[in-house]
Formats: C-alpha cells, structure tokens, sequence
C-alpha cells in the first residue's frame, strides 16, 4: 500500500501545523473571521492570520463576506482527521491493555472502530483486591436478564451465574472453547440447562479453533479481556463500559466471533 | 494562558498525529511491516531508500512502542497494530473523498451522519458520474437505468420529483420490482399524498412501503442488492440533480445500510405506515 502525492501533501499540510488544526475545528463549529479566531482561540493575531491565508490557499477554507468558512471536504478531512487523534489516544490511554496482546480475534471491522470504546473503564486488579476484574464481571452478569459471553476459560463461577439468570427468565448466548464447552454444560444443573435449550433461553457454540478472546454483554454493558502475546489470559485487565457505542461494539464483534464458529 | 503555553497544549494534545502522519518514512514502515514482517533488506527494496534511512524510522518507530525486532525481522507490535489499522483507514478515507473531490466540496454533507463521514473509505470505489452541457440529463438517465435491474429498492428521497415517482411507478407495474422502501419527510410525503395518481399507484400499491421522518431529509440514497447511489443538495439549499455517486460493490451497501439505520432510528417518534390500500395505517409512536 502507499499513499497517493496530493494526499499525502494534505496530509502533511494539515497534520504538520497545530494551529491550523485548531483553527479548522473551531471555523467547523462556528464560522468566523480573523479577529474572532484569534479571541477563540488565544492565538496570536499574527499566527492566526498567517495560517488562514495558508489555508485559504490549499483550499481547506473559503473567505465570503469576511468570514472564513471550512470547504465541505475539508470538513470530512478534518473529522477523519479528529478520529485517527482519537484512536491514537485509545492506544496511548488503554496502552498496558493492549501492549504486548493478541488482538488477532478482533474484527478489522472492530479495530477500524476502536474509538467507539472511547468512554471505557479500564479496571485492573491490584495486591489488595486481586479479584477485582472477575467481581466485576460477576457482578454485570448477576444484575442482566440477557447474557451474552465469549468465554475462552471457565471460571467456577460461571455455572452458578448462568443458572441464576436462567431462573430469573433471562437468556444466555455464549460462544465457549471447545475444551470446556462439555464441561461448562454439565455444571449447570440439568433441569435449567435443558429447559432453557427448550425454550431457546440457552444457546453455546462450540469453538473449534483456539479462542485468544474474552467478552461479555450484558443488559446495558460489555467487558473486554485479552490473551497475552505468550498466550495466557491477563486476568489482570479489563475493559468495561456501558457506554451506547462500546455497547455496539462489543455486539459486534460477538456477531462476528459467532460468524466465525460457523464457518 | 500564555502564547508559548497554548502552543505547548496544542503540540501536546495533536502530538500522537503529527509525529506519524508528517514523516513519509515511519508513516511508509508501519504500511509496509503491516503487510507482512520483513527484514531491512526487504524494507530497503519495497521502499527504496538507503539503510541508513530506514534504520533510523525503525528506531524511532521501536522507541514509541509501534515496532519491534524479532530474530533479523521487523514486526508491528500490538500497539503499532491498531495504530497501523486506523492509519489505513484515514488514508482510505481521504483517497475516497479526494477521488470525487468535485462531488464532496460541491454539496451540503450534513444529511450524513458523522459516524458514516468517519467511514466514508468504504465508498473508496464509487463512480462518480456528472452531467455534461452535451447531455444534461447523464446522471439521472444512469440513475433511472440502474433502477431497473434491481428487484428490492430502498430509497431516502429528500424532494418530490414527478420524473423519479413517474419512473417508480414504471418499475412498480413491471413483475421485475417486488418491493420499495421509501424513506421521505413528512413534507414531502403529503405532496406524494396529494397526488391522485402517486397516492394510487405509490403509497396504496401493495409492493411499496413508506416510511416518514419529521425532519427534512438532505440526502438521496438508493441502494439494493446490485448498486448503492447517492446524491447530495447543494449548500445553498438546492437538490443537484447533476450529479451523482454509484457504487456496486460490498462495501458501498453497508455504508447504505448503516445510514438507512441510522435514518430508521430516527423515524421512531412519528411514524406513518402503511402496507397497501386495504391495510393503511397512521399512527403516532411515542
């Protein structure tokens, strides 16, 4: 892959300079003249100035009746421009979550959309609450009338709380590794396990190939847990929230990983 | 806050862009490692530079955490993984509105929504088609070509024209058509409405389903299985019928389908349905 020349120039014209960012953000908000930056912004007049006639001149902005008006791709330029910043930021502001992780069982689609999970929690355990991550966890599943898991390990836990939803008449979807789906199955009690099958309350999928992922959704929250690079599951580190978008998110990515299971 | 000290905010908070996006050589690493590890070797072949040149952007590269050594190879490290992604992504985005660069300056962009601009690289392979002074009608005459090959039709029409519901009608008494989704604006569904013959052969046929939002619509979008196509308004607040952007490939309809989501959404509060003449209803959801 490579970058084409013109865009690579207006890339570089636009990323090179802070203020004319600034500047273009702010005209995207509200259209302005030089004077009204420059109170904006706090930027000198001399700089503001200078970078608008450069801007005006690279067709980013157009001048009329002495107001300075952001041209309509240049707006998109700018927003794709504020979302790269912002996956960038994702990766600075969640680093020890990702770094020297496998995200192979991640979408591209999902990675494309990593700043959707934006708003998240990192939650991680410390000497004094070693079972911060799983309590977490425990505590989203126990309050949720729907379930939704991709589980790589099985915690003791995990029977007793999909029971518990199953007899609150909520529903449980879980894609499970192959190693533990027989034995997560008959650690639910038998009766529950196979009413909630009759009535379609409990649906498992069996993973064939190794499952490097670990995510739940429940009734308004998601929580994301990764394989080290090593392969070992960092029990450490999750990433929660129950932001609308990270929520999409993770649904998502389920539906992708379910895609997966069946082809 | 002084001058030097809004400088230093805003070096800051756009550092983690400017350092990728202005060098040439780390920006053309991280593309050229994502496709595959590759030694320098490789690296000085794909990239055509000395190995002076190349070592020092993979230093710097190491010493932010987005490259690392294994053996003699050069590899993306997870960090470098997601930032690599997202960079292909804005590339992607900007070829996409740079290849039609008359069709997006040209129009009002506020009937798309933000999250669909962010994704505007999965319209990467759209046609962009325009009328000329030697054939005027180019890009509705393709337009109304298109139409006839599909078989399910969804449509967020923003304006009454007689010329589009006159050819919908055509398709619509044709065998070939089977089902139209119309998304219009309350406005523009009443001129449909007031229309002896639209109000009998569109919004009473069986094969059509109409959909209404309160607001005015500013984009023209019609997609089925075969093509998606768009058409803005321009700022001054006129449809263009002059030109127009077709697609016919996968990505293009799941940028159609997420925005007619979106727009779907939105026509949760007022909806006024119907399903053919013996079974139309109006009702208010709240």
């Amino acid at each position: 892959m490579y970058i084409h020349n013109d865009i690579d120039d207006d890339m570089k014209f636009l990323a090179k300079s802070e203020i004319r960012l600034k500047i273009l953000n702010e005209l995207y908000k509200k259209p302005n003249d030089v004077r009204g930056l420059v109170k904006q912004t706090d930027i000198t007049y001399s700089s503001v100035s200078s970078n608008v006639i450069k801007l005006e001149k690279n067709n980013h902005i157009k001048k009329v009746k002495n107001t300075y008006y952001v041209n309509p791709m240049t707006e998109v330029y700018l927003k794709t421009l504020m979302d790269f910043k912002n996956s960038v930021q994702m990766v600075n502001e969640y680093e020890s979550f990702w770094d020297k992780h496998d995200l192979n069982q991640l979408s591209i689609n999902s990675i494309r959309r990593i700043t959707d999970l934006k708003d998240s929690e990192l939650i991680e355990t410390t000497p004094i609450d070693i079972y911060k991550t799983h309590n977490t966890i425990k505590n989203q599943i126990s309050f949720s009338n729907c379930v939704k898991g991709v589980f790589p390990y099985l915690h003791p836990d995990y029977p007793g709380l999909i029971e518990e939803v199953l007899e609150n008449e909520g529903s449980v979807e879980l894609i499970v590794s192959k190693s533990i789906f027989k034995e997560l199955m008959l650690r639910i009690n038998n009766k529950i396990r196979k009413n909630a099958i009759k009535e379609h309350k409990l649906k498992v999928y069996r993973f064939k190939k190794d499952l490097n992922l670990y995510l739940t959704i429940c009734d308004e929250s998601m929580s994301l847990g990764l394989f080290k690079t090593d392969g070992s599951f960092d029990q450490n580190r999750i990433l929660i929230s129950d932001n609308p978008k990270s929520y999409d998110w993770a649904k998502d990515l389920f539906e992708h990983v379910k895609n997966e299971v069946r082809a | 806050m002084t001058s030097a000290e809004i400088k230093q905010g805003l070096t800051e908070e756009f550092s983690g862009i400017k350092y990728i996006l202005t060098s040439g050589m780390r920006s053309r690493l991280l593309l050229a490692i994502y496709e595959s590890p590759k030694n320098l070797e490789e690296l000085r072949a794909e990239l055509k530079k000395p190995s002076a040149t190349i070592l020092h952007g993979l230093k710097e590269l190491e010493n932010i955490n987005l490259v690392r050594k294994v053996q003699k190879s050069y590899e993306l490290t997870s960090n470098g993984f997601l930032l690599t992604v997202n960079m292909i992504k804005l590339i992607d985005n900007w070829y996409s509105i740079s290849k039609s660069k008359i069709f997006w300056n040209n129009h009002d962009l506020s009937g798309i929504p933000d999250e669909l601009l962010k994704d505007i690289y999965l319209l990467k392979d759209a046609e962009y088609i325009h009328s000329t002074t030697s054939d005027l009608s180019n890009a509705f005459n393709t337009y109304i070509n298109l139409l006839s090959t599909s078989e399910e039709l969804k449509i967020i029409m923003p304006i009454y024209s007689e010329n589009h519901l006159k050819h919908l009608i055509k398709l619509l008494n044709r065998k070939r058509l089977v089902k139209l989704e119309l998304l219009v604006s309350e406005e523009i569904y009443d001129s449909i409405k007031e229309n002896d013959l639209f109000n009998k052969k569109i919004i009473q046929n069986k094969k059509v389903q109409i959909k209404c939002v309160k607001e005015e619509l500013k984009i023209f979008l019609t997609y089925c299985d075969e093509f998606v196509s768009l058409s803005l308004f321009f700022k001054d607040g006129h449809y263009d019928d002059s030109q127009i952007l077709i697609a016919k490939d996968e990505n293009a309809l799941k940028w159609a389908i997420s925005i007619d989501k979106i727009y779907k959404q939105k026509e949760e509060k007022y909806v006024k349905l119907q399903t053919g003449s013996s079974n139309y209803n109006e009702h208010l959801e709240h």
